[in-house]
């Protein structure tokens, strides 16, 4: 497992993907809150609440990419046919996954981390520069920054779980890409009883966003977290019995 | 079915019994046997889908025999302790990531076997690639990639080497390279099993040829006893394997 978990880390520092990816999401996150902060008339701002949707961007482009890296440690071994070196070295293939959860864990954390961090400065300096009283405190900030990073942790296994399920790189991400930016934006509004369990919602609730997200944090980061265990259980069962050609 | 093999059972190192895949109402592999012993280069020949590659894949623990077994060493592949010191395999001759080097690819492989560092240089070494070692693979040629796999395959300094057409994209220096490497790694008691449908790379390197076709094993025969016979090893195969469309 050790051997696996070093290969793992090697894999990430031996290509582009993860600074390509990072240099993105940092683009994205700083475009998404500037966008808002600088750009929303001021009375809109006003309030805690809204506020806190603009500052949201961090966990949400966060989770994004974790998704998307934790998905492509497993496809882009498929796509280039490196599973066949991989397995052929470390036959138990849930040693390979269990390894792969891990770095995408904690890679998913580091970027959540600098997704939600970021936000919170560019949201920051947006009103401090519009004299707009900050409505959050340490705690909400705290909180926008902590469990932004632990959503995005958990989605980068869930990435990993749907990489593995589905396999092919392009389908995982567009597949990805599509849930969390317009299937759940679209529950929110026409089912939001069943909006808010979902593992987008409440991804964002862990983080503090109120908007049709479940009331409790820590009962939505247990649901994520079991939503995550689940979808990694099926993947590793899918790759563990299906035939590598 | 293996009337000269000249081996001893009981010094099988890769052992194949009845080994089969079905997929669907398809029968890939059907009903395989051979065993391979010490110090043998063994060709596995055969048309294009004829089931080498597949059979080399349940061998490996790749992909899941319908029934039959595969052993090496006297277990399943999947049984192995830390099968990169036993087996060097490559079965394709570009599994790899084109935006990393190639010697960051065999450090993968060697920390993922818990190998020594050293084994990477001395690899790379060994298959001439030491200065394009630090190049991304995307600008290696077919023969580079060749000879990067081949690295990946010998970095545990294993006894047994299992090869998909490895002579493909190689310049006819390369593939004479690769046959000294071949015969060398016999001497020294290691066992070569090289899938391949070219003819003329193989048959002066082998010991003794599997002909596949249709997913059976047609023949299993040392080359020695070919000749005996006054038969080409292209004679035998093209005999056994248009057999089988009749």
């Amino acid at each position: 497992m050790r051997a696996a978990f070093g290969a793992e880390v090697l894999k990430l520092r031996t290509t582009r993907t993860v600074l390509s990816l990072f240099l993105a999401m940092l683009g994205l996150v700083v475009l998404a809150v500037a966008l808002h902060g600088f750009g929303l008339p001021a009375r809109d701002l006003a309030e805690l609440s809204s506020q806190r949707r603009v500052l949201i961007a961090g966990e949400t482009v966060g989770a994004v990419f974790a998704a998307l890296l934790g998905a492509m440690s497993i496809t882009a071994e498929t796509r280039h046919g490196t599973i066949r070196p991989t397995f052929l070295g470390i036959p138990d293939r849930r040693a390979v996954v269990a390894a792969k959860a891990l770095t995408s864990l904690l890679l998913g954390l580091a970027l959540g981390l600098v997704a939600t961090a970021t936000a919170a400065a560019v949201g920051a300096l947006a009103f401090a520069t519009r004299d707009i009283p900050t409505q959050l405190n340490s705690a909400d900030y705290a909180q926008l920054i902590a469990g932004g990073a632990l959503a995005s942790a958990l989605w980068a296994v869930i990435g990993l779980g749907i990489g593995s399920l589905v396999r092919n790189q392009v389908g995982a991400i567009v597949g990805i890409f599509i849930w969390l930016q317009i299937v759940e934006n679209l529950l929110i509004d026409s089912m939001p009883d069943i909006s808010r369990y979902m593992p987008g919602s409440l991804a964002q609730a862990i983080a503090g966003s109120q908007i049709g997200a479940l009331g409790s944090p820590v009962a939505a980061l247990l649901l994520l977290i079991a939503y995550a265990a689940v979808v990694l259980l099926i993947g590793t069962t899918r790759v563990v019995r299906s035939d590598v050609a | 079915m293996k009337p000269d093999a000249g081996d001893n059972r009981d010094d099988a190192v890769l052992a194949v019994h009845n080994l089969t895949k079905v997929y669907g109402d398809q029968t890939v592999v059907d009903d395989v046997s051979f065993e391979l012993g010490r110090g043998t280069i063994t060709g596995f020949l055969g048309p294009n889908g004829a089931g080498k590659s597949t059979t080399l894949r349940m061998m490996l623990g790749l992909t899941r025999a319908t029934s039959g077994t595969a052993w090496v060493d006297g277990r399943p592949y999947g049984d192995l302790d830390n099968p990169a010191r036993r087996v060097g395999a490559v079965l394709e001759s570009n599994d790899f990531h084109p935006g990393r080097s190639g010697r960051d690819h065999l450090r993968i492989l060697a920390a993922q076997s818990s190998l020594p560092v050293d084994t990477v240089s001395q690899a790379l070494e060994l298959v001439g690639l030491t200065k394009a070692a630090t190049k991304q693979v995307k600008t290696y040629s077919l023969g580079m990639r060749q000879r990067l796999g081949l690295a990946g395959a010998l970095l545990g300094t294993p006894r047994i080497l299992v090869l998909d057409e490895p002579a493909n994209g190689l310049d006819p220096a390369g593939v004479h390279w690769l046959r000294g490497l071949l015969r060398d790694f016999a001497q020294l008691g290691g066992t070569v099993l090289v899938a391949s449908h070219l003819l003329a790379e193989l048959a002066q390197t082998v010991d003794r040829v599997l002909i596949l076709s249709g997913g059976k094993l047609r023949a299993d025969t040392d080359v020695a006893t070919l000749e005996a016979e006054g038969r080409s090893l292209e004679d035998a195969y093209l005999a056994l394997t248009s057999e089988q469309t009749s």
